[in-house]
C-alpha cells in the first residue's frame, strides 16, 4: 500500500531526503521537488510543504505521514502520532542575552521581556524554572529584538551558535533539544498499519545504521 | 437610517470561526446520515433520549473531572448559574440516568443525536460544532453488551452506506496493567502513559529508558503501535507475561473477539492492544471507528464503568458515538455511496388572479403524491403555460396537467381520493 509522505522545505530537506533515499524508502533528491512539489516515486507519493506545515497536512490525512523539526511540534496543536526520532537536523532552544548585560552575567532580574517565535516551548521552560516572563512573540530576526530595546533577551532555536555571535548575544541556558521526527496521521496509523510499520522500521534502521558509522 | 445602510454596504456579515453553514444538499445528507443513524439505533430496541444543549458547569465537573471541563463554551446564565456548552453528551445521558430513569429496568438502552460544541483553538480543517449520535446500554457488566455496541455502530455506518469501515478494538485497561506489571515506579508508570495519551512515541521509548520494567513487557512497550492483529495477537502477547492483570486483559479480548466473530464482524474488527483512550475514563474494552481515507476516526466508545456513580448508585455501562459530520465528510469524499435517488419534482404554475387555486392544486398533489414527490408553487403568475412546469392554473379557472410534454384539461371534479369538499371554493 503506497505512503503519502510531506517532506519539509527548508533546512531538514537535504537530512530528509538522505534518510529516505538510504532507508530505501524512496529514491530521492533535494533536486527532485524543484520543478514539482509532488513527486511520485513507484510506491510512495512525496509532498514537498512548509516545514511548519507538515503537521497540518499529517492531522487532516493529507498526507499519511510527514518528517517534521521537534521545534515544530512543539508550537502545533494538531493531533498527531510522534512515532520515531529521526536523529538529523539536530538544534537546540537556547535563552541568550546580549553580552555585558545582568542576565548574561548571570543574574536573573525581577522581570524579563523575551522575544521568541516558540512562546509555547517558552512559556513551558519559564514555568519550568519559575521565572516570570513577558513572551514576544515575532516570526522572524528574533536576534534584533534586544539590539533595538524590543526585549532583554531572545528564546531562539541555534544549531552552530554563529547567528548568535554576530549579534553578540550569550546562551544563557539552554530550554529544549530537538532533532527531526517521524509524524503519523491517527488514522493511517491503523487503516495503512502494513505500509506505516515497514517504513517506520525501514527508518529505524538507517537511523541506527548512522549512529553506529558516526561512532 | 443612513450610517445603518452604509455599513450594512461594507464587508460581507461575518460568521463566528470553526462554523460551518450547511448548504441545501450537504444539508441535507447530514439530516438523513443522522437520521438513519437513529433509525438503526431504535431498530436495536434503544429508546431516545434528548437532552439540554447546555448542563450546569457542576454536573459536567462531578462527571468528567475539571479536566472534561476544558476546551467547553463557558458561561453565566441570567440566574448567576456557570453553564457549558455540552461537548458530548454521554455525561448528560449519565445524568438522567441517575435521576428520572433510576428506577427503570435494566439493562436500560438508550439513544441520542445532537449538536456538541468544543471551545478549542480555531485551527484549519477542525469543526468548533459538530452533530454526534450514539448510544449508551446501561446495567450490564458482560461483554456481550460491549459487543453488541461495536455490532451496532458497525452496522449504523452500515446503514448510510460506509461500508470500507475498519474496526479496533483495544482494552482501556492493558497498557496500565502491563505498566504496572512490569514493576515501575508510579511516576514513571505516569510519564509513560502521559507520553501515550500525548500520542508521544518517541517520549514513551525515553520514559522506558533505563526503568525497572521487565523484557517481556518493555518488548511489549516498544512493539508499540504495532501490537495490533487478529485473535493470534493474544497468544503472542501473553507469551512471556506472567502478571495476572495483563494476562487477565487478554483472555478478556479472546471472549469478546469470539462474541464479534458471532456478530459477523469478521475482517473488520482488529485488535489493537497499544489503543490510546482516555485510561481514567474508560473502564474495559474500547473500539474506533476508522474509514478509508478519511484522517479521523468516524467514532469510537467503550465501558466506562466508573462514570454514573459520580451521579448515583455505582452501574456498569458501555456506549460509542459517531461523528456525524465526519461521516457526511467520508461519504462525500468516497465514490462508495450511491446517490439518494432523487424524487419526483413538481412546479404548480397559474395565471394571474389564480394563484388562490394553485395552491390548492398542489395541496391536492403533496397529499396524493405520498411524499414522494417535491411539489413547488409559483410565487409569481404566468400569463402561459411555462415549460418544465407539471401543471398550470389559466385565467378562465381550468387546470391543465402536463403529460409528455402536452398541456391538457385536468379531469374536470377532485382528483380521485379526495373529498369533493376540499376543492370547493
Amino acid at each position: 500500500m503506497s505512503l503519502r509522505i510531506a517532506v519539509p522545505g527548508g533546512v531538514l530537506l537535504d537530512g530528509a531526503c538522505a534518510l529516505l533515499t538510504r532507508a530505501g524508502v524512496a529514491q530521492v533528491r533535494p533536486e527532485s521537488f524543484a520543478s514539482q512539489l509532488l513527486v511520485e516515486d513507484g510506491r510512495n507519493h512525496l509532498i514537498k510543504v512548509r516545514p511548519t506545515d507538515v503537521p497540518v497536512y499529517v492531522e487532516l490525512g493529507a498526507a499519511d505521514v510527514g518528517i517534521a523539526g521537534k521545534d515544530v511540534l512543539w508550537e502545533s496543536s494538531r493531533v498527531v502520532y510522534e512515532v520515531l526520532d529521526l536523529g538529523f537536523g539536530g538544534c537546540r532552544l537556547v535563552l541568550a542575552a546580549p553580552e555585558g548585560s545582568g542576565l548574561a552575567g548571570g543574574e536573573w532580574p525581577a522581570s524579563l521581556r523575551v522575544a521568541t517565535r516558540y512562546p509555547r516551548a517558552a512559556r513551558r521552560f519559564f514555568d519550568r524554572i519559575k521565572v516570570t516572563a513577558e513572551l514576544i512573540k515575532l516570526h522572524g530576526s528574533v536576534e534584533l529584538a534586544p539590539l533595538t530595546g524590543l526585549a532583554d533577551a531572545v528564546l531562539d532555536i541555534t544549531a552552530t551558535g554563529n547567528t548568535l555571535r554576530a549579534n553578540h548575544l550569550v546562551e544563557v541556558a539552554e530550554a529544549e533539544r530537538s532533532t527531526a521526527r517521524l509524524v503519523v496521521n491517527q488514522a493511517s496509523l491503523k487503516t495503512r498499519a502494513t505500509a506505516v510499520e515497514a517504513l517506520a522500521a525501514a527508518l529505524r534502521r538507517a537511523v541506527q545504521g548512522e549512529a553506529v558509522a558516526s561512532r | 437610517m443612513e450610517d445603518a445602510a452604509l455599513a450594512g454596504a461594507g464587508a460581507p456579515p461575518g460568521r463566528a470561526g470553526g462554523f460551518t453553514d450547511w448548504l441545501p444538499g450537504a444539508a441535507e445528507l447530514r439530516r438523513s446520515t443522522a437520521e438513519t443513524f437513529l433509525e438503526c439505533f431504535l431498530a436495536w430496541g434503544y429508546g431516545l433520549v434528548a437532552t439540554p444543549l447546555l448542563e450546569p458547569l457542576e454536573t459536567i465537573a462531578r462527571g468528567v473531572g475539571e479536566a472534561g471541563q476544558q476546551g467547553l463554551f463557558r458561561f453565566m446564565d441570567a440566574d448567576g448559574a456557570l453553564v457549558a456548552l455540552v461537548g458530548e453528551r454521554t455525561v448528560s445521558v449519565a445524568r438522567v440516568v441517575a435521576t428520572q430513569l433510576r428506577e427503570a429496568d435494566r439493562p436500560l438502552r438508550l439513544a441520542y443525536a445532537g449538536p456538541v460544541l468544543r471551545n478549542q483553538a480555531l485551527l484549519g480543517g477542525r469543526r468548533r460544532e459538530t452533530q454526534q449520535a450514539g448510544c449508551e446500554l446501561i446495567g450490564s457488566a458482560g461483554l456481550g453488551a460491549d459487543a453488541e455496541c461495536v455490532a451496532l455502530a458497525a452496522a449504523a455506518l452500515r446503514g448510510v452506506g460506509l461500508t470500507a469501515v475498519q474496526i479496533d478494538v483495544g482494552h482501556a485497561d492493558f497498557l496500565p496493567g502491563l505498566l504496572e506489571s512490569a514493576g515501575l515506579a508510579t511516576p514513571d508508570r505516569t510519564a509513560v502513559l502521559d507520553a501515550l495519551r500525548r500520542r508521544n512515541l518517541v517520549a514513551v521509548e525515553a520514559a522506558l529508558e533505563g526503568t525497572a520494567a521487565g523484557a517481556a513487557e518493555r518488548d511489549l512497550l516498544l512493539r508499540f503501535p504495532g501490537l495490533r492483529g487478529g485473535h493470534d495477537l493474544l497468544d503472542a502477547a501473553a507469551a512471556g507475561l506472567r502478571a495476572e492483570r495483563p494476562r487477565r486483559v487478554l483472555s478478556e479480548l479472546s471472549r469478546f473477539w469470539d462474541l464479534l466473530m458471532a456478530h459477523g464482524l469478521d475482517g473488520i474488527v482488529h485488535l489493537d492492544l497499544g489503543a490510546v483512550r482516555d485510561w481514567d475514563y474508560y473502564t474495559g474494552p474500547i473500539f474506533e471507528l476508522f474509514s478509508g481515507d478519511l484522517g479521523f476516526p468516524l467514532g469510537g466508545g467503550g465501558r466506562y464503568d466508573g462514570l454514573l456513580g459520580h451521579f448515583g448508585p455505582p452501574e456498569p455501562a458501555t456506549g460509542f458515538v459517531l461523528q456525524v459530520d465526519r461521516c457526511v465528510d467520508a461519504l462525500r469524499r468516497g465514490a462508495t455511496v450511491a446517490a439518494p435517488a432523487a424524487g419526483r419534482r413538481l412546479r404548480v404554475a397559474h395565471a394571474p388572479g389564480r394563484e388562490a387555486d394553485a395552491i390548492r392544486v398542489a395541496a391536492t398533489l403533496r397529499s396524493g403524491s405520498g411524499g414522494d414527490a417535491v411539489v413547488v408553487c409559483d410565487l409569481e403568475a404566468c400569463p402561459a403555460p411555462p415549460p418544465g412546469a407539471a401543471a398550470y392554473v389559466s385565467a378562465d379557472g381550468t387546470q391543465l396537467r402536463c403529460e409528455e410534454g402536452r398541456w391538457i384539461a385536468a379531469a374536470a371534479g377532485p382528483p380521485p381520493g379526495m373529498a369533493p369538499d376540499t376543492l370547493r371554493r
